[in-house]
């Protein structure tokens, strides 16, 4: 936690006076119009209004034209998924940065991502889909992050650093585990799948997957929402936190949970997609500070904008589908080096 | 445009053993056989069928690709050559790295690989000592050159002449009956390289579908689309509005279901007009070139232009699977090699049923 703290009170105070939220959330409704107008089959702006002003009034009929079924059961759905992905993804960053009082952490870092990604590419290869792929996504996911918890507690210490390289060492292990399914898939039917959606696209979100992909996300949210005051607490030093009745184990296990459960699920409904847990809550810090009442809804509206642009760039830009990680990992890469360097800066002067 | 019934005659006849073979690969590798080549393995897919098709036995074929061996098992080539069961298929994994003391172990006078993916995919095979043709994957010229390398590595050259002369006659054929056609009397189309999760169709460059489809008198519907294969999604299919969908047969499960079933594919003029087809499964795949291609051409110009082609298909298939495997085929095997029972009631596909 060693960003700014002094600016932070008058960033907050900065932001509430500009009405930072009111600001977000228009941005994010804002990019979620946009991001329904785009794309490559023609639809004019008047048209999309017109098919969804009346799916307000009439919930009961079904689309039947290709521009009404285009809106309502590719954009609609595809939005929706990825603004609740995104702001799941930061939210779970944010969340896990707060635990381990350090903002370089996200679940890439810490390995969830790769560990859920062998759980779903396991499934994909066993023949299953749906339920039992996002279940595996948790499952190994969660495995992950236990790992490495044990792997970085050193007689009874967690240092960020052990941490940080406890993760990496999970990660490239069940990324190498990947590579082994990727090795014993058929390269005719199973494989082209576990590498496409390894790559991360929404480009087969239906609403049948954003009904998939609601409860892990909306139960993780709802914990990391609950606990907001709490991880203040556990941003504390540990001897601190318990002095004020905290206790930061069993609360940190839930914050890990609700992380696990939102990157779990988004890997398993749009495949692993790096960097927004670590880019979107360094945003949201620099403009409503550190404090987590704020700092998480923050990173939530930013998440969803900011995922929703990012797919609108994917599925527009080209005839072809650009992975979503190739897009997030050019924006995200350079600003986790900038990151990194400040937070080493700091640690040396300090 | 019969695969004359001559060649038959000329399969019985004796290989001449004689002087050593010289020819040159496609990276220009100079390739030297004392004789010819009894124990081969190939490592790239189709090859291993292509290999059968030449020789019309799987004697010389020792070691081949897993894929290769599941395509000839879930096909016919399996029923017409059952000992291809026994023929290993671990000398390499799927993506063409070679294990190189199981290759060893069933001693191949020839191995083939493919050109072009670098040292990683050679250098074990050569630095283990073992004889090496390589072939490039792509085109039509390509792929009777290869066909023509190994059958000059089996010393079968007296093989592989009516072979090409079959696919130089339909191409000519098709040629001169399409030559004049206008864009706007094409039908656009879209064929789907993969379609289960993701739909991945193929581009204009470098992609040997959308050659056989421009040959057969249609135009690619993805031709704005850059390289040779790209993931798309649905959106992207419905703003091309494609007249003709063809599936792959690569993947087992997938079925016309996939396009019909799907709330905007179904509205696509192809779905609408019952022109969504299946890409066959014969002694290989039909989609990529192969022994069978001509056959692939025909069924395909049949469909896109009812209007200009009326090949007899089956009597054709018939001539040619006497000539490549000599084997009789059956109204049974025919049915099944054309998915009759799934797409019978497609758009035109009644032309293919057993009078």
């Amino acid at each position: 936690m060693s960003i700014a703290v002094d600016q932070a009170p008058r960033r907050a105070r900065l932001a509430l006076r500009f009405g930072a939220f009111p600001v977000m959330t228009a941005g994010l409704v804002l990019a979620m119009l946009y991001s329904i107008s785009a794309g490559r089959f023609e639809v004019p702006m008047a048209r999309i209004v017109e098919i969804l002003w009346a799916r307000v009034w009439d919930f009961s009929g079904s689309p039947e034209t290709m521009d009404e079924r285009i809106v309502e059961l590719v954009r609609l759905p595809r939005v929706l998924l990825a603004a609740l992905s995104g702001a799941a993804l930061a939210v779970g960053g944010a969340a896990l940065q707060g635990v381990f009082r350090n903002p370089l952490v996200s679940p890439q870092v810490l390995g969830i991502s790769q560990g859920g990604a062998f759980g779903g590419a396991m499934a994909i290869l066993l023949g299953f889909h749906g339920v039992v792929l996002l279940g595996m996504s948790f499952v190994f996911g969660l495995a992950a992050l236990v790992l490495v918890g044990l792997l970085a507690r050193i007689n009874g210490r967690t240092e960020i650093l052990t941490v940080i390289l406890a993760g990496m060492v999970v990660g490239a292990f069940f990324a190498a585990l990947v590579s082994v399914l990727q090795f014993l898939a058929d390269p005719n039917s199973s494989l082209p799948a576990i590498v496409y959606w390894l790559m991360g696209s929404f480009s087969t979100a239906t609403w049948a997957r954003l009904g998939l992909a609601l409860p892990g996300m909306v139960l993780g949210l709802g914990i990391v929402w609950l606990l907001r005051y709490r991880l203040n607490l556990l941003a504390l030093e540990e001897t601190e936190a318990r002095s004020l009745g905290v206790n930061p184990d069993r609360e940190r296990w839930f914050i890990f949970i609700a992380a696990t459960m939102m990157t779990g699920t988004s890997v398993a409904v749009a495949g692993v997609i790096g960097w927004i847990g670590l880019v979107v809550p360094h945003a949201a810090r620099l403009i409503v500070g550190e404090d987590h009442r704020r700092l998480i809804p923050a990173s939530a509206l930013l998440g969803a904008a900011y995922l929703v642009l990012i797919d609108t760039l994917a599925r527009t830009l080209t005839a072809s589908e650009i992975p979503l990680s190739v897009l997030t990992a050019l924006i995200g890469a350079p600003v986790f080096a900038v990151l990194l360097r400040q937070h080493f800066k700091r640690a040396w002067q300090s | 445009m019969r695969l004359p019934l001559l060649v038959c005659a000329i399969l019985v006849a004796q290989p001449l053993a004689a002087d050593p073979i010289r020819f040159t690969d496609h990276e220009d590798r100079e390739v030297t056989l004392p004789a010819p080549a009894q124990r081969i393995a190939s490592i790239p897919i189709p090859m291993a069928s292509t290999l059968i098709a030449i020789d019309g036995a799987t004697d010389r074929l020792v070691g081949m690709n897993p894929t290769a061996k599941s395509a000839i098992m879930e096909g016919i080539l399996g029923r017409i050559f059952p000992q291809a069961r026994e023929i290993p298929s671990d000398i390499t994994a799927p993506n063409f790295i070679p294990n190189v003391e199981e290759l060893a172990s069933v001693s191949p006078d020839l191995v083939i690989q493919w050109a072009g993916r670098g040292p990683d995919y050679i250098d074990p095979i050569t630095n283990a000592g073992l004889t090496l043709m390589t072939i490039r994957y792509g085109s039509e010229v390509l792929t009777r050159e290869y066909m023509t390398m190994a059958a000059s590595a089996m010393g079968r050259p007296e093989r592989i002449a009516p072979l090409i002369e079959w696919r130089a006659q339909v191409q000519a054929d098709m040629e001169a009956r399409t030559a004049g056609l206008a864009d706007e009397d094409r039908p656009s189309v879209l064929y789907l390289l993969r379609a289960m999760d993701s739909l991945r169709a193929s581009g204009t460059e470098d992609n040997y579908n959308a050659w056989y489809h421009y040959l057969a008198g249609g135009r690619n519907a993805a031709e704005d689309m850059v390289g040779g294969w790209a993931d798309i999604n649905v959106e992207q299919v419905a703003a091309w509005n494609p007249d003709v969908i063809f599936l792959n047969s690569f993947e087992a499960d997938l079925t016309l279901d996939r396009i019909l079933n799907d709330p905007i594919l179904s509205l696509t003029n192809a779905a609408q007009s019952g022109r969504v087809y299946k890409m066959p499964l014969g002694g290989y795949r039909w989609d990529p070139p192969n022994q069978e291609s001509p056959l692939t051409w025909m069924w395909t110009a049949n469909l896109l232009h009812p209007d200009l082609f009326d090949y007899d298909l089956r009597a054709e298939m018939r001539t040619a699977y006497q000539v490549l495997y000599g084997h009789e085929l059956t109204d049974a095997d025919i049915d099944e090699i054309l998915w009759m029972d799934m797409q019978g009631g497609q758009a035109n596909y009644a032309q293919f049923a057993a009078p």
